[in-house]
């Protein structure tokens, strides 16, 4: 379970986030929809402590973790499997050593089973023989599921996702789409997916929450979002209907 | 206070207090943590390998250009015996250390920030702490540990080459005698010379070492930003070395002559 309690983000003179409250129930799929510059990646960065709320509190599984100092967030952090915007793998290393980097920090396991866990982890992602190339080798969609490999090598409790589409061409985006649900559904993960893919969220989310500059202007399930007053959803469900 | 300085001076005060931050927490990780030695020795070589060339070659033409410079004067005074002495004394002292620091500046700097401001802007470095593991000690402390311990190595094989350049040029220009150059080099290079030059080669790579990792760690601003981060790293490296040079010269020649006075 993650729960956000008036949590405030800001830079300097600039509030990004102005007092978000939201809960996103254990094994549920919420989708974090807005704008561009909505503060909607800052909210991510925010649960996995890569930023720190200003003010607020940020609950994962009734656990207090905002004011964890960062040697204690490095645990977290393992459960809580974060794919970016970008594919964000190491390039100097191969596919299987960008899979296998964290459970060689994390793990006791030998070589066979950190093979094994690669493999495994592939083969969720629909990838297999890529594990020798480097990440330069492969096409910019392999990258990202790549990318979700290595975060699920580390089979954590939660997902989260960073417009895990940008970038991508309507098949690849419709594939990764896909993949998320699959991934929630098989292995029971309470997911975030950061996105401005309304249709997406129709099809497979559980939650919705809408955000506009830097406040919740709008939550519930798809169904109860197709009913919204709110300007801001209208916009996106006449995007839907028009595709 | 703050109202009356210019706003140039208090960027700069912040950006000095980030960095000391900074140098601050990659020494209390290196400290708290098992430092993964691999990494620093992987590091280590690379380093040394970058710049081998270029420092070889640096050190011999600046050995050549120091006996070419030096020979005019002692050839005045007919003391033709001490050149080499007294062109590899400076090299030790001063050219040496500085030649190193260039080099280093040039080179392994410039390639460290543009390396890590590159992880930064494409988020490999959110991707480690997001993995569990911690950049400063994975990324930052190998390569700030390998700048500083390559500049010994890299200041050995200079001050080699630049023995070797100098007594070239001597016996081409001056018609030295190889046994005459090197005879007043023990005499002449004196421990607290040999200790200077050292102390230097360590002050200048931890400012380098030190300028390159905060600058890219701390880059934003996609390409633009690593761009901006390599001109930092070589303009505040370039300007830190001649002042702490300066710096350095001055303290350790008080210390020199406190201890001779006694």
């Amino acid at each position: 379970m993650i729960r956000f309690n008036n949590v405030v983000k800001k830079f300097g003179e600039r509030t990004v986030l102005k007092g978000i409250s939201f809960k996103v129930e254990q094994g549920k799929i919420a989708f974090i929809l807005g704008t561009s510059g909505t503060g909607k990646s800052v909210l991510l960065k925010n649960l996995v402590g890569l930023l720190r709320p200003t003010s607020g509190e940020i609950y994962i599984d009734d656990k207090e973790v905002s004011q964890l100092t960062e040697e204690e967030y490095l645990p977290v952090r393992k459960e809580c499997g974060m794919v970016f915007q970008q594919p964000a793998l190491f390039d100097s290393l191969s596919i299987f050593e960008n899979i296998a980097f964290g459970l060689r920090r994390h793990e006791k396991l030998s070589e066979e089973q950190i093979a094994e866990r690669v493999s495994e982890a592939l083969s969720l992602v629909h990838l297999k023989d890529v594990s020798q190339k480097k990440p330069q080798e492969i096409s910019y969609g392999m990258q990202k599921r790549v990318s979700m490999a290595r975060t699920l090598a580390l089979r954590p409790k939660i997902l989260l996702f960073d417009e895990p589409t940008t970038g991508l061409d309507p098949v690849t985006t419709q594939a990764v789409n896909s993949l998320i649900h699959e991934l929630s559904r098989k292995l029971k993960t309470t997911s975030m997916v950061v996105s401005h893919d309304m249709a997406c969220a129709l099809s497979i989310a559980d939650q919705v929450i809408v955000l506009d500059q830097g406040q919740i202007v709008e939550q519930g399930s798809p169904q109860e979002l197709l009913k919204s007053k709110v300007q801001l959803v209208q916009d996106f469900l006449q995007e839907v209907k028009e595709q | 206070m703050s109202a009356y300085m210019p706003k140039s001076i208090l960027l700069f005060l912040e950006e000095l207090g980030r960095t000391m931050q900074f140098a601050g927490l990659v020494f209390r990780t290196g400290v708290a943590n098992k430092v993964p030695m691999h990494l620093v020795f992987e590091q280590i070589w690379k380093v040394f390998v970058q710049s081998l060339s270029t420092t070889a070659l640096a050190g011999f033409f600046v050995g050549g250009i120091m006996t070419v410079q030096f020979t005019l004067q002692v050839k005045q005074f007919g003391a033709l015996g001490y050149l080499g002495g007294l062109s590899t004394s400076g090299t030790f002292r001063e050219v040496g250390p500085l030649l190193i620091a260039f080099m280093l500046s040039g080179k392994v700097g410039a390639y460290t920030s543009a390396e890590l401001g590159t992880m930064k802007v494409t988020e490999q470095i959110d991707a480690i702490r997001c993995l569990g593991a911690n950049p400063i000690l994975e990324l930052i402390l190998p390569r700030f540990i390998g700048i500083i311990v390559a500049s010994f190595f890299l200041l050995f094989v200079g001050l080699m080459m630049s023995v070797g350049g100098g007594l070239l040029m001597g016996i081409i220009f001056s018609g030295i005698q190889v046994e005459e150059y090197l005879r007043h080099i023990p005499t002449i290079v004196s421990i607290p010379s040999i200790f200077g030059g050292l102390f230097k080669c360590l002050v200048f790579s931890i400012l380098i070492a030190l300028v390159c990792t905060y600058m890219g760690y701390s880059t934003t601003g996609g390409a633009k930003g690593v761009g901006r981060a390599v001109v930092k790293t070589a303009m505040i490296t370039m300007v830190g070395i001649v002042l702490s040079d300066w710096a350095t010269s001055m303290i350790f020649d008080s210390i020199l002559t406190l201890v001779m006075e006694a």
